[in-house]
């Protein structure tokens, strides 16, 4: 069941030893059910798929009832174009409702077959024998017996399908009807699945997509015409790079290895036309109504507007749906083979047939070439991008004649996986004199349809041009005998690419049906459900209603909030009914199910509390109970979360929510208890499960927030924000002050550059060259002096600068932003040439100390040669000795071009008169040995000051009272080490011995940015010279705290953000869902992590590090061993990192999270303000 | 910033294997496509859903978020090392006997993460057991089986007596240096 390959039909329909039940296809061969060999085993075939819902288990139950074998004797392959009948796409919950019918008879055809061959074989007749577990008997007491396998030798014994076959009654059922486990769930709850994200062929390679900026949008003259050029060379330098491919607006990258196609995805650098505006779908009512439709009557009877006329009052009532995702779990991914005698792709998709036929239109490839063998995926309740990915995986696999497996992103399958469509009905009614329903006038706009395969329009094989299909009529008709029916449907095409989910567009029609009758029972002042059932004819549909009734203990009543509330909480009770018809109008009823749903609504918060639902559904007869009880459970829990939380966002060109954060789904705390009755109808026909519990969430829920809150409730989701704005509505929080800021830094001006110039008279601009030399050998130095040296280089943090493109130690290339200009990290390995091979000890002291370089000219001071002056002779030979002693790299790192005038490198030369100076204060004799060997690494090798220093409008390290107090690198803001300025607890030497060993402190959190590199550079370092540091540090704050204010001081920052939690939530409930979706897994107060309240970047004066630390991400130090062991615990947790959301959030979602944690985890400081502006220098400095 | 591949030992399952990757790959890839493991999923490759967690000594990790040079000597279990299903972990056991998965994706995660929760609070409540799992997202709305699944895996241990029976035993380490990747 988890093989790779199904074996294809042709290997059992000519099989010798066994018995197939056949139905002669028009050509080709014949389409096989079911197959049994000798030894008694049956392989039953179904052209659906299961797609989690546990169809597998469930018709292998069907096939051993009527064939009468155990169970576990059956084994299903399910839709496979190689093995089994083509039996459509696995749509509408009609896989046990139709697709199994054909299984059904087969099984019973052979049945049928082998008993009466068993009773001649015993010489009694069908009549005289039993069967059971594939042993026939005699009904009289004998001991004789015929087995199914006994019987099926020789040639093949080929029986065609009997649709006539006779079925068992159900009363003599064993199989069907028993709670069954699951087939699939050992190997799933243990690692052995194959899901098609495991599938691994030989010389498989691994396929990125980068699709067009118009995210979710498949119409238009744009879509596929909208490339304009790639830049291969933005990818030249990823390991292992197969091929970039380009075929219109798709767009693909190849690699040996997925996470260098991860890397290619993400720096491949394509121009596309701007994507076009669109309408607002983020309140889609209007673009609804806009949208060109054709209106269809699906019924007229009575005389409806003469009703309406007639009304006491007119009820016009409008539901709003939004847009939502399916939101699989496991974005799609498929693997493909093309060679030119075939195609075969491992793929996720509902469709095997018709993707067959897509991938044939696609390559310009006859069907028959093509196999399409079927592997679950994650769940999909309707359309993902399962059959995308597998048309994604068969062009690149042709582009590279090998075979490519394609895993889409999380943000691709967001972006662009077939939403469940919007929707807009209108429904006209109202009372008549006796309190009943005057009319009922219902017109349905539904934007959707089959959402074609992307490939097939990205490359321009099929026009991008919006089908209509006419699927916004499922459950249009209301249930109830309303004498005055109106049934209008506007048929029109997608908006936003959109396909069905589960519930398609009767979710949403029910809605409007069940509020609008629980609004009729309210003006008759008549209980909700007596009301539904004076006008509910289906005696099957009263059953249930009064079943589910009673199951729930409903309490009659006429008017809301009779149950009343606690403080701040009101609690209601809903009901709600469907029976969810589906299909082509009009349309086959799948299960019926009713919904009595209990809920808890704070009238402050807005918060909706669903903590209860009993849920009765008429399945006729049942299969597996515990499959359709999952189902059912399944349904509610999804649909509860459609309701309550889930809205696609749009920005104006394209779907905007691209992560769990920006569309949150239910979790576990949020789960509600939930009661499920089945109804038992043994001898009706098995009804479609898949879908029909959810039909009734949206008006049970709003109906019991009418009875809480005595509010309706007509557009989703019934967001807190949505309900406290009719409840109880708050000032709007102040919008964030956005008004741009100067720079952190106040750079230059060129006026300074006046006194500049006359400096140079006095200095000396032109250096001597110093004579090359032979570059020494590793030999002629000690390897202690080699070990101190590379001690040196480590504390120096070398090569986190000096460190090449593709990660060779010290080969330069790294571009170091300066407000001047990119300044190039040169290559310090001894290559002759490239490098430093040809440099004696003089000139390499002299660039150290001075910023000369061997050649006599200038180096720029991101060169931190002003610290490195302070450093000791010996330190400085023994890092030559390590450099000379590296392997040398011949890259030469590319010239450094400042702007004018800095790119005058004779200027240098008055700039160090001004502020080069060698002189040590550290040689401060009245201080510990320690501190001075800190003082010696801070100050000197260490150049902490080069970042953590503010410079001048000259790029110098500003001194004094600025030295140490904060400055600027790569973008980061490096904080001050002399003051806590910003730091909510201020720093002790124990965390700075931990921050500056391990990477972290308690009490301050992860290094992130250019100083994780800093870190990861001194793991080197013996403890001894950590502690120094830590030593050194902390006596140049004044107010360092003891350890035990330290803990005090944290506690009252995490407390102060505790506290403020709340006011943050309900002032910004978007943003505060999206760090629950996106950060919280790591970040939230329960984690090991340190809390962000204690973070500095938090608390400091500007946005950058906190926006540069979301977009970038943040990879963490990796501490050495000795880091770890030096750390108190002893079961240090791993260093998770941070993934970079650069292309995951877009500016808004930045910013609103931004001003967020802000708010909530540094309440005691001012809003920022600027924030916009550090975005745009974020970006800008994150490649 | 690119980095080049280099050799890495990791410790998996209680086995040693070499494998050589650039330092900052996401222990997923190394797990799914080095080892030719099935048991961790990707599902968002940003540590929200946890389709991906692997336990590193006995706490639950997203291994999409944990770079391949941090992991060191630490021991990696993932799903498969858990038990098999002739031989299931008791929280596996568990999973099964309720049949607490549809499609199953996420199932890996719910699983490793109940596993670190027993070892961590052999006696959950209900809140510890959800708020163990509010950051595991399931699509399919299996979680009143879910939550049954960890009831009984914890009742079980409790049967058992054993605090932090489900913890796992990584003492045992074979080196296999035939497994060094591609």
């Amino acid at each position: 069941m988890t093989d790779r390959h199904d074996r294809p039909s042709s290997d059992y329909l000519n099989a010798p030893d066994t018995l197939v039940v056949v139905r002669p296809a028009a050509s080709g061969p014949d389409d096989l059910f079911v197959a049994i060999s000798s030894t008694g085993l049956v392989t039953a075939f179904n052209g659906h798929v299961d797609l989690g819902t546990g169809i597998r288990t469930a018709l292998a139950q069907i096939v051993a009832e009527d064939l009468d074998v155990a169970f576990d004797h059956v084994r299903m392959v399910l839709g496979s174009t190689a093995a089994t009948p083509d039996q459509g796409a696995t749509i509408a919950s009609e896989t046990i409702q139709i697709a199994a019918r054909p299984l059904r008879f087969a099984a019973a055809t052979a049945r049928h077959y082998l008993v009466g061959l068993a009773a001649q074989r015993l010489g009694l007749t069908p009549d005289d024998v039993t069967v059971q577990d594939g042993i026939v008997r005699p009904k009289a007491v004998s001991n004789r017996s015929v087995s199914y396998a006994d019987l099926i030798a020789g040639p093949t014994i080929r029986l065609e399908l009997d649709l006539g076959a006779p079925l068992k009654p159900a009363s003599h059922y064993r199989i069907v009807g028993q709670a069954q486990p699951r087939v699939d769930i050992p190997a799933k709850a243990t690692g052995a699945w194959t899901y098609v994200h495991d599938v691994r062929v030989p010389g498989m390679l691994h396929g990125r997509v980068v699709r067009p900026p118009y995210a979710g949008f498949d119409t238009g003259a744009h879509v596929g015409t909208s490339f304009i050029a790639v830049d291969e060379a933005s990818v030249a330098n990823i390991p292992g790079l197969v091929a970039v491919v380009v075929i219109g607006d798709f767009v693909g990258v190849v690699a040996a290895r997925e996470e260098n196609a991860i890397l290619a995805m993400r720096q491949l650098r394509v121009t596309w036309q701007p994507a076009p505006d669109i309408p607002d779908l983020n309140a889609p009512e209007a673009a609804l109504r806009a949208n060109p439709s054709t209106a269809r009557q699906l019924t007229n009877q009575g005389d409806v507007d003469r009703g309406l006329a007639g009304a006491a009052e007119a009820m016009n009532r409008t539901y709003v749906w939004p847009y939502q995702m399916h939101g699989s779990i496991g974005p799609s991914c498929a693997v493909a083979d093309w060679h030119e005698s075939g195609l075969t792709v491992w793929s996720g998709t509902q469709n095997p047939f018709p993707m067959r036929a897509d991938l044939a239109k696609l390559l310009d490839m006859p069907e028959e070439r093509i196999v399409v063998a079927r592997l679950e995926a994650a769940g999909c309740y309707g359309r993902n991008c399962a059959d995308d990915v597998t048309a994604d995986a068969a062009l690149l696999s042709r582009a590279v004649r090998r075979p490519v497996r394609v895993q889409l992103t999380r943000e691709q399958e967001h972006l662009w996986e077939p939403k469940g469509a919007a929707q807009v009905i209108d429904v006209r009614g109202g009372l008549d004199l006796e309190g009943g329903p005057a009319a009922y006038d219902f017109e349905t706009r539904y934007p959707s349809n089959l959402a074609p395969t992307l490939p097939l329009i990205l490359t321009g094989k099929v026009p991008p041009v919006a089908d209509v299909l006419q699927m916004g009529d499922r459950t249009a008709i209301p249930p109830y005998a309303y004498g005055n029916l109106r049934v209008t449907v506007h048929d029109m095409p997608p908006i936003a690419r959109a396909s069905w989910f589960r519930g398609v567009s009767a979710m949403p029609n029910s809605f409007a049906h069940e509020s609008f009758i629980d609004e009729l029972a309210t003006a008759a002042a008549v209980d909700p459900i007596e009301y539904r059932l004076r006008y509910l004819r289906d005696s099957r549909a009263v059953d249930l209603v009064r079943a589910v009734a009673e199951r729930a203990q409903w309490l009659p009543h006429t008017k809301p909030q009779t149950l009343g509330g606690e403080g701040d909480i009101l609690y209601g009770r809903g009901f709600a009914y469907a029976v969810y018809v589906h299909g082509t109008f009009p349309g086959t009823a799948a299960a019926w199910a009713a919904w009595v749903a209990d809920v808890a609504v704070n009238k402050v918060t807005g918060d909706v509390a669903l903590t209860r639902v009993v849920c009765g559904q008429d399945t006729g007869q049942i299969i597996n109970p515990d499959g359709v009880t999952h189902q059912i459970h399944g349904n509610i829990i999804q649909s509860t979360s459609r309701v309550l939380k889930e809205q696609v966002s749009f920005s104006s060109t394209a779907v905007s929510s691209q992560e769990w954060g920006a569309y949150p789904i239910l979790t576990f705390p949020d789960v509600p208890d939930i009661d499920v009755l089945l109804m038992p109808r043994p001898d009706e026909p098995p009804l479609g499960a898949g879908e029909s519990a959810s039909v009734p969430s949206a008006a049970a829920i709003a109906n019991a927030i009418f009875d809480a809150t005595g509010i309706r409730f007509r557009e989703l989701p019934l967001t807190p924000e949505r309900i406290r704005a009719a409840l109880n509505p708050l000032p709007p929080p102040a919008p964030p002050a956005t008004a741009a800021q100067s720079g952190w830094r106040h750079w230059f001006p060129f006026a300074a550059l006046a006194g500049l110039g006359a400096l140079i008279v006095t200095a000396m601009p032109f250096r001597p060259s110093i004579a090359p030399i032979e570059r020494p050998r590793a030999n002629v130095f000690s390897a202690e002096t080699i070990e101190r040296g590379r001690l040196a280089a480590a504390i120096g943090a070398c090569n986190v600068c000096h460190v090449g493109h593709d990660g060779v130690a010290f080969a330069g290339g790294r571009a170091l932003d300066t407000p001047f200009g990119a300044v190039y990290a040169t290559n310090i390995t001894p290559d002759p040439a490239a490098g430093i091979g040809a440099w004696s000890y003089p000139a390499f002291a002299r660039a150290m100390r001075e910023g000369v370089s061997r050649d006599g000219h200038h180096l720029y001071p991101a060169h931190p040669y002003t610290s490195f002056a302070k450093s000791s002779e010996t330190d400085i030979q023994a890092l030559y000795a390590f450099l000379m002693a590296q392997p040398a790299s011949p890259s030469r790192a590319p010239e450094t071009t400042l702007r004018f005038p800095f790119n005058m490198r004779p200027l240098m030369a008055g700039w160090n008169a001004l502020f080069l100076s060698s002189a040590s204060a550290l040689a401060d004799i009245s201080r510990s040995p320690e501190w001075r060997r800190g003082a010696e690494l801070v100050e000197g090798l260490g150049h902490c000051s080069a970042c953590h220093s503010d410079r001048n409008a000259l790029g110098a390290e500003r001194k004094g009272g600025a030295h140490l107090t904060g400055g600027v690198a790569d973008g980061w803001h490096a904080p001050s080490l002399s003051t806590s300025r910003f730091a909510p607890v201020g720093w002790t030497a124990e965390a700075f011995y931990d921050y500056l060993r391990t990477g972290r402190s308690a009490e301050h959190g992860a290094a992130a940015g250019p100083m994780a590199r800093v870190i990861e550079s001194m793991n080197a370092l013996p403890d001894a010279d950590i502690r120094a540091m830590a030593t050194y540090l902390a006596s140049l704050n004044e107010s360092a705290p003891s350890v035990s204010e330290a803990s005090a001081a944290a506690a009252r920052a995490i407390a102060a953000g505790v506290a403020a939690s709340r006011p943050a939530d309900l002032a910004m409930p978007v943003a505060a869902r999206l760090f629950t979706g996106a950060c919280a897994s790591c970040h939230a107060e329960t984690m090991t992590l340190t809390s962000l309240a204690l973070t500095t970047s938090l608390h400091a004066d500007r946005p950058d590090n906190v926006i540069l630390a979301i977009l970038q991400g943040v990879d963490a130090p990796t501490s050495s061993q000795a880091a770890i062991h030096a750390t108190a615990a002893s079961d240090v947790p791993v260093s998770a990192g941070m993934p970079s959301f650069r292309n995951t959030l877009d500016d808004q979602s930045l910013a609103d999270l931004a001003i967020y944690l802000r708010a909530r985890f540094a309440p005691d400081k001012a809003p920022w303000t600027g924030v916009n502006e550090a975005i745009a220098r974020s970006r800008a400095a994150s490649p | 910033m690119l980095t080049a591949a280099a050799k890495f030992r990791i410790r998996v399952n209680g086995r040693i294997h070499d494998v050589y990757a650039a330092p900052r790959t996401p222990l997923l890839y190394i797990l799914r496509n080095d080892l030719k493991l099935n048991g961790p999923k990707f599902g968002c490759g940003l540590g929200e859903c946890g389709a991906c967690a692997v336990l590193i000594g006995n706490r639950s990790v997203r291994s999409c978020t944990i770079a391949l040079s941090a992991v060191r000597d630490r021991a990696v279990t993932t799903l498969e090392g858990l038990g098999n299903s002739d031989a299931p972990h008791p929280v596996q056991a568990a999973f099964i006997a309720n049949n607490a998965a549809q499609c199953g994706y996420c199932l890996n995660g719910m699983i490793i993460a109940t596993v670190a929760l027993l070892a961590s609070h052999p006696h959950p409540t209900e809140t510890e057991i959800r708020n163990a799992l509010r950051y595991h997202l399931c699509r399919c709305g299996t979680h009143i089986e879910i939550l049954a699944a960890v009831r009984s895996a914890a009742a079980w241990s409790a049967e058992a007596g054993q605090a932090g029976d489900g913890a796992v035993d990584d003492r045992a380490t074979s080196h296999d240096p035939h497994e060094a990747a591609s």
